[in-house]
Formats: structure tokens, sequence, C-alpha cells
């Protein structure tokens, strides 16, 4: 539940802003964030941070004005003030040529599920014992340096408007966690990540036997160098995000669809465009993901297909897009969505899915990605952490940088086997605002005639 | 309580007395009693943002036993508390302490600073700006114009510093940032632009009157409208080793991704390994690797009109001058205060003997980390840009990049631009779309043969560098002229 004297200020707000006969959404964003920063295997830096911030926008016809303030919203100066640069805003507004979607919140949610008061309060100390053991463990067993960060913290928000008095509430705590060993010799990397949304689900015991059993292959054997080419590639649930997130982002975004710049620009809804195994949702019930139960224009946010059994379904619309396209709006006037690629056919375990490979790539991580083309889904990014070369269903040797070129709707349609159990990936960034976000994706996903841009000769 | 500047700077100071009583080695605090922003978007002519945004709060540092810890609050009236977070913190990071961080000799400035203004821009009326915009998006308008995108931006900051030594620093910050693109698609369906964003020659000032100043800006509109189509009727760049000539435009970025990023002591030192990537140089390469050819001249820039210039730096350094890259030698590298002894002792030497002014945080909820500054590359002597053209046999001169992909060590890169001018036996011939070039850093450097006078000297900003964890946008500057380097990989093959 919403802090009363918080609660309070806000309606008075609307309240006034009705009185004046002003179009106004609010939106409330509390954090309290903390960071911890590992480098040469020490704490670099300890970070805590507590903002409130408050994103007035008002709308009159087709003019529309917004404003924001990040400082302490306790007043209620503070908060006219905001609101009067919001309305003065609007009234030098440029009108548009379209009718704008003005926000309303579809019903009122309260929602405090997520929230774990021991992980609001997650210690530094606690944090740095973790690393330092993980560490102690591994450091003496060779020629290692280890950085990462570990991120936690609590969000609160807190949306209304002046259409009714309806009220969405969400107060969720998240967690990051990554560390990188780095071999200094032989520069290869490899990493552990996690997420979580309560404290205790994972210990340094975990951290440091996922290590060991990376371990052997990158100290025993040396950097393979794979070819240029089409090949069969294993993917792990980071580059499976990835790559999920690259192919949404060229495909599904209702105004570039609009604008003929998406790669499904020529399709229609009900056109086959990737394999029958893969079902893309923005599922926001689903349990590996924080879950975003609205939006910012209060849109209820329910499960919405995109993707199902290979076709196309759904195009996401922010209220913006909608407005000027005629469109429904899908819940999507925020930026952290609630991506879902569905568990598959293929038999659980990673162990499995080696042996269903037999000779492939094994890349479960995919960095520097961009994408040189969007019009044709083209993507572009390098194998970096935990590659390996797999032979016979077994891990060989640790692979040299890779580079993958192609396009979204290649690999989607080149499925071998999806994994039929998934895990959850943080996609969680500290630009600006704390905005917990993950993704549910298969644990691999096997994929033929992937295309091999570039090997390099190093990790 | 009363949160103005005469009440809090007393806070301020009492706290460092108690930081200091507690076994802290410095302390510091940065007050931004202001810190507004405004962002206008108009696509397609439409006001898409209209933002007023400000912000106001307190981010305080303390160092103890060689350990930072930070802590930054939007509630003025716990400043006590926001010290004794910063204090906990770097006692919890002291539990697993490396080289341990040390500020060096005590330097106790006293300074204000104020950027060369005519035309605050927060004081324009919000309607002159949207015509001014509006009357640039419709001379973009064209039937081979598919999308238009025009924006501006401005930044004013009132930031007051204070450290444990007795520093006050009181400045002023304020930016302005203009951009426009035209798109539309290909014969293939694939996407073309062409865009300018607010440039200057370095002189002048930088208010409002900077974005109103044609020359700098809306005089550019014709233009990229006519070399769009110009890029729609064009083939591809053929892929082939080929002399390129890099317009400011493009050569602003080279720099920034390859030298400027690279030159980041934190960054050299490991500790950004797990997020923006490592360095390929190591400390104890400065003052000794060759990183370029003699006509390499490369340095850390006070330009007056510049998101890069600041006065002084968010330890209370003033802003210095330096040398980066002396006649292709890496000299100097982009640090601050607390990393000096750790680069000389992994060096095994004197590599670095002062803070290069570089510590910067993007907001008062950030905390300082390495960041560049104004990263330029000194005006040559092989004269206009024509009269490089006139040299070369075959080549491309290139100009703004739409991708880039750079290695995590900053050693390699592959850049796509929007444009490309083919040069054949000293004259333009012909656009040519798509092109791409790639390298390897040092050789890449290592092949610049011709830099431009002081007539193709431009001042480019970069408004969204990001960096660090928490992530920081910061906004920084390029003075650069046009370049050329010998025998590029160029183009793709299909
Ligand atoms: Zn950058």
């Amino acid at each position: 539940m919403f802090e009363d004297r918080l609660r309070d200020l806000l309606i008075s707000g609307r309240n006034q802003a009705r009185k004046k006969g002003i179009n106004a959404e609010f939106s409330f964003h509390r954090e309290k964030s903390s960071l911890i920063r590992l480098g040469n295997s020490a704490v670099a830096l300890s970070t805590h941070e507590e903002l409130t911030r408050l994103d007035i926008s008002v709308q009159q016809g087709r003019k529309v004005g917004s404003s924001s303030l990040t400082a302490d919203i306790t007043s209620s100066e503070q908060l006219q003030a905001t609101l009067d640069q919001a309305a003065e805003n609007c009234k030098a507004a440029l009108g548009k040529d379209y009718e704008p979607i003005f926000g309303k919140v579809e019903e009122t949610v309260d929602d405090s599920a997520g929230f774990d008061p021991e992980l609001e309060n997650f210690s530094p100390e606690a944090k740095t014992d973790l690393y330092a053991e993980v560490v102690k463990a591994l450091k003496p067993k060779g020629k290692y340096d280890f950085s990462g960060s570990w991120s936690s913290g609590s969000t609160e928000m807190y949306y209304i408007t002046t259409a009714n008095d309806n009220e969405a509430y969400r107060r969720l705590t998240d967690s990051k966690f990554l560390m990188v060993l780095k071999e200094q010799n032989r520069k290869w990397e490899l990493s552990v990540e996690r997420t979580a949304n309560k404290t205790g689900t994972f210990m340094a015991d975990d951290v440091i036997a996922e290590f060991s059993s990376l371990l052997p292959i990158y100290e025993k054997n040396s950097g393979y160098k794979t070819k240029i080419g089409r090949q069969r590639v294993l993917f792990g649930p980071q580059a499976i995000a990835e790559l999920l997130m690259l192919g949404i982002w060229g495909g599904f975004f209702g105004r570039f669809w609009e604008e003929k710049r998406a790669y499904t620009a020529k399709n229609k809804f009900g056109d086959k465009l990737f394999d029958a195994s893969i079902t893309i949702t923005d599922d926001p019930t689903n349990p590996n993901v924080f879950g975003m139960p609205f939006d910012f224009s209060g849109k209820r946010r329910r499960p919405f297909v995109l993707v199902e059994k290979g076709l196309f379904k759904g195009l996401l619309y922010d209220s913006m897009a909608a407005a000027k396209y005629k469109k429904q709006p899908t819940g999507h006037d925020l930026s952290n969505t609630d991506f879902v690629l569905a568990p598959g056919n293929g038999p659980a375990g990673l162990e499995a899915g080696k042996k269903l490979a037999k000779n492939a790539l094994y890349i479960p991580h995919l960095h520097y990605t961009h994408l040189p083309d969007p019009t044709k889904g083209m993507f572009t990014g390098s194998s970096r952490f935990n590659a390996m070369r797999l032979e016979n269903g077994e891990f060989i040797a640790p692979l040299f940088s890779t580079r993958i070129t192609d396009t979204s709707p290649s690999v989607f349609n080149n499925i071998v086997a999806v994994s039929s159990i998934s895990v959850s990936q943080n996609e969680s960034s500290t630009y600006s605002r704390r905005m917990p976000e993950a993704m549910s994706v298969p644990e691999y996903m096997l994929c033929d005639n992937v295309r091999i841009t570039d090997v390099a000769d190093s990790f | 309580m009363n949160t103005k500047v005469d009440n809090i700077a007393p806070a301020v100071k009492n706290q460092f007395e108690r930081m200091i009583g507690s076994g802290c080695s410095f302390a510091d605090a940065r007050f931004y009693d202001e810190d507004s922003s405004q962002h206008i978007v108009l696509y397609d002519g439409n006001l898409e943002s209209n933002n007023r945004g400000f912000e106001r709060g307190i981010g305080v540092r303390v160092l103890k036993q060689g350990a930072w810890g930070f802590a930054a609050t939007a509630n003025l009236t716990a400043i006590s508390a926001c010290f004794d977070r910063a204090l906990a913190n770097a006692q919890a990071a002291a539990k697993l302490l490396g080289f341990p961080k040390d500020m060096g000799p005590a330097q106790p400035t006293k300074g204000q600073y104020r950027p060369p203004v005519e035309k605050d821009p927060f004081e324009i009326p919000l309607s002159e700006k949207l015509k001014f915009l509006k009357d640039i998006d419709t001379s973009l308008r064209d039937k081979t114009v598919a999308q238009r995108i025009v924006t501006a931006n401005f930044q004013r900051r009132r930031i007051y510093y204070w450290n444990s030594e007795g520093t006050e620093i009181d400045r002023w910050v304020l930016n302005t940032f203009g951009s426009m693109m035209v798109m539309s698609p290909d014969k293939d369906g694939r996407n073309q632009r062409r865009s300018v964003e607010l440039y200057s020659d370095g002189t002048g000032t930088r208010g409002y009157e900077w974005l109103t100043n044609p020359d700098w800006f809306a005089g550019h509109a014709e233009r990229i409208k006519s070399e769009l189509s110009e890029i729609l009727a064009a083939e591809s760049l053929p892929p082939g080793k080929r002399d390129v000539i890099l317009l400011p435009g493009q050569g602003f970025l080279q720099v920034h991704e390859t030298i400027g990023h690279a030159l980041e002591l934190d960054r050299i030192l490991g500790y950004e390994l797990s997020f923006a990537g490592g360095s390929h140089v190591r400390p104890e390469m400065i003052g000794t690797l060759r990183y370029g050819s003699e006509k390499l001249n490369c340095r850390a820039g006070v330009v007056e009109n510049s998101a890069g210039t600041f006065g002084y730096d968010d330890e209370g350094s003033q802003q210095r001058d330096f040398m980066l890259i002396d006649k292709g030698v890496l000299v100097n590298v982009l640090s601050c205060r607390a990393d000096l002894a750790e680069a000389n002792a992994k060096a095994g030497k004197t590599v670095v003997k002062e803070s290069g002014t570089a510590a910067r945080a993007s907001a008062f909820y950030r905390s300082p980390i390495d960041r560049m500054t104004n990263i330029n590359i000194d005006p040559g002597q092989d004269g206009t840009l024509e009269d490089i053209i006139k040299d070369t046999k075959d080549g491309v001169v290139l100009d703004v990049p739409v991708s880039w992909s750079i290695g995590s060590n900053r050693e390699h890169f592959h850049f796509g631009c929007e444009i490309a001018w083919e040069v054949k036996d000293g004259r333009r011939t012909k656009v040519y779309k798509n092109p791409t070039y790639q390298g390897h850093t040092l050789e890449f450097w290592g092949s610049l043969d011709k830099v431009g006078n002081r007539s193709t000297w431009r001042l480019h900003q970069v408004p969204n560098c990001g960096k660090g964890e928490p992530n920081q946008i910061m906004e920084l500057g390029h003075g650069i002229p046009v370049m050329r380097f010998r025998n590029v990989q160029t183009g793709e093959k299909e």
C-alpha cells in the first residue's frame, strides 16, 4: 500500500488540476538503490541512492506538455510548481495532426506482491562478503582477476490521472548480480549472473560451483577458431534474450511497422514469420519476469501475443503510435516490458541440449550487438563469456571471439530444438531511474545455419 | 529546514569534520541547487516530446581506509544520514580492498565558473523555440523524405562543490544541443538517412544564440535533404582497400571510440571491465606507446563553447588543457586524482603526474568517474578539404555515423556512415550509400597522413556517452579537423 502522506499529496494535486479544468496525468517513482562494483578482485565503489520523482503530463485537445521533478517531493508547493510547468508547456505546445490519447487508469491496482523488505535493505557488507568468499575460493587456483556489479533495491510506482478516481500502485524489490572471472594471460572471461526478487535465493557456493564447472575446459584447452560460414549454434539464456530483444526491436514496434521500417512491414497478422516452435509474448503474469501490472497510460497489462507458433499475431503500440495510426494501444507506455520466449519440446537440461546438438558452437552470451539493417532484421554481435566448442555432445574447448551477422527471421526459422525449461534473464539497466526488467527464455535454443562472419585469434 | 545553499554549506562542512573524525581521509559533496533540462522533439512535424525537467539534491563521497563510499539523496534535511550511508558503504568496500585509493597531496581551491552565454535558453519562451524548430521541420518536407526528426535539448545546472581539504567551487553549466534528420527507404527497402547536429568552429558562445546561428544548424536543412536524395539514387560502396577521408562529422566518433574511451584511466586500470570494457593501453605504455603517425596530435582541450568545458571537474580540479598524444606518441591519459598512485605503481614509474581533471558525474545521484572532456585533434598543415581531395588518387570522403561496433578493449572497430563521396584522381566523382570501414586502432592511426588546417576544424558535441555503474549519460565535445587515412578496408562483401 502506498504511503498515505504521498498518496494524499498526489490526490490533492489531481483535485487541484480538476478544479482548474486541466487534464493531467501524475506518475510518481521512488527508488532505494544500492550497488557495489567489483574491479581488480576488490570492491571499487559502493553506492546508495534514495530518490523520488514526479512526472506530470497535461493535455488540452491536441496539445501536450510535460514536466519532471527529481527532488524531495513532500510539499504541495513543489507539486503545484511542477503541474504549472506542465500546463504552461501544454499551453505553448503545437497541436498534433492527430488526436492524442489521454491516460486513464483502467482499474485500481495495488500490488506489493514482489516486495521483500529484506532485499530493500540488503547491506553492502553482505554483498562484499559473498564476493570475498568467491574471490578467496577461486583466486588461488589461477591467474584470475574478478570484476562485476551487484545492484539491489526497491522501486515504487504510482499513477493517477484526472480522467477517473482509479489508482495504480506497484512496489517491488529486485537484485541483479554479475561476476566475471578473467584469466590474465590468455584473457578469456567467464561470467556468472543471478536475478532475484528476494534475498537468500543464492549463495557464494552456487557461484563458486558454476565457475568451477566451466574452468577445466578453459584451463586445459587452447582457444578454438571456428570457420566462417553457416553453422549449428546452441544458444544459452543471455544470448537468447539478446536475440529476442533484437527480433522484437526490428519487427514488432507498431510505429516502425506503420512507417515500413520493420522487417515485418510486408507481413499481415496470421502470416508465418518463424518456425512453429516460436511463441513470443509480453506476459506480466509469467513468474520469471518482474511483471509490470499497468503502464503509464493506465492500461492494465495482460499477456499480449506477438508470435504464436510462428505466426504473426501482434504489434506493440504505445498510446502515441496508436493515436497517430488509429490503432488500440496495447499497454506499452513503459520501458520495462516482460517478454517471454515460450519453452519448447526439447529435453530439459543443458546436458540434454548438448547431446542433441552433437557438434556445434555453444554461445550463451552475445555482446556488442547492433542492427546494421533493421529493415531486414539484420543484427550483428560477438561471443564473449562461457562460449565453447561442442563435439559429440561434449564441450571440448573454449571458443575464440566469434561474430554472428544474421537476420532475426533466419535465426527464428532455423530452429532445431527449444528447451522445455525456462529461466529468468535480467535485462535491467541503471540509466536514469530504477526500472527492473527481466525476460523469460528457454535455457537453450539450438539453431542451424547461423551465419558466422568473423573469427578472431583471441577471446 | 531552509534548504538554501547558505544552510547546506555549513551543514556539509560539519559533516566533513565528523567524517574526518571517523577516520576518513577525504570527503566531498556536490549540491545541485538546480539541474534543469528541456527536451523538445518534432517527429514528422508533431511535437512528441515537450518536457521540462528539474532535479535538486546532494551526492557525497567519503574515502576511508582507501575505499570509496557514495550516497545521494533528494532529501536535503537528511544530509547527516546521507554521510552515514556513504561511510557505511566505504566501510563495507574496505572489507575487500584492492589498491588503496589515495587523493595525493591536498589541493585546496576556491573558484567559480560560468560558461560564455549570450541568451540563456531557459529565458527564451517555449513558443519561440517551437516556431524556430517548426520552421526547420517545414523546410525538411519533401516528397523524397519519409520521416523527419528535429530536436533541441538544453541543460542548465547550478552546482556547488565542497571537500574536506577546504575546496569551494561554485559553477554554472549550460549546454545547448540540436539535431535534424531526414529518412527514406531506398529501392532495396533499406532505410537511409542524412542528418546534422549542432556544431561550430569552436568560436562563439553556447547559449540559445548558437542554435539559431544558421551556419551551425538551420542553414543545413536544404543540404541534408538534397544529399538524402543523392543517397537514395546511389549504389552501395563496393568493398576494397582505399584511402579514407573523414569529415569532422565522422572523425569525432573515430576519436571518441578509439582514442577517448581507450585513454580513460579507470578502463586502463580494469575498473570498467565487466561493463564498458577495458583498454588496449597498459599503464607502463604511457609516455612511450606509438599510437599513430607523426601527424597525430591529440589533446584534452578547453574549448569555450563546448559541453566538454566545465571549468572545474567534480573533484574541484580546474580543467586543464594538455596533450594526450604528441606527434603520435601517447603522453597522458584521462584521469582523476584518486587513481594516479595506482597507475604509477602498476607502471613501475611515474607515468601520470597530476589529475587529468576528468572526474565527472552526470547528476547529483551519481559518483564521478573518469570521463572525456573535449578530446580534440589539433589542426594540421595539409591545407583545406579540397587540397586533401586533390591529393587523393583513390578514396572516399565519409560523414556521420550510422552504426558502430568496437572491441571491448577499443583495439579494433567497424563503422557505418550515412554517406560516401568517391574520390578518383583528385576529384569527387559520385555518392555511394551504405559505406562502412574497419580497422585496428593503432594501425589505423598509424596510417594518418593528412591533417587539414584550422579551416577544416569543427567542434562536435556528444550528448549521450554512456558509461559506469550505476549507469551515467555524459555530454562532452570533440574538436576535429579533416583527416586522411591510407589504405583502409572499406565496404562489405555480400
Ligand atoms: Zn562514449
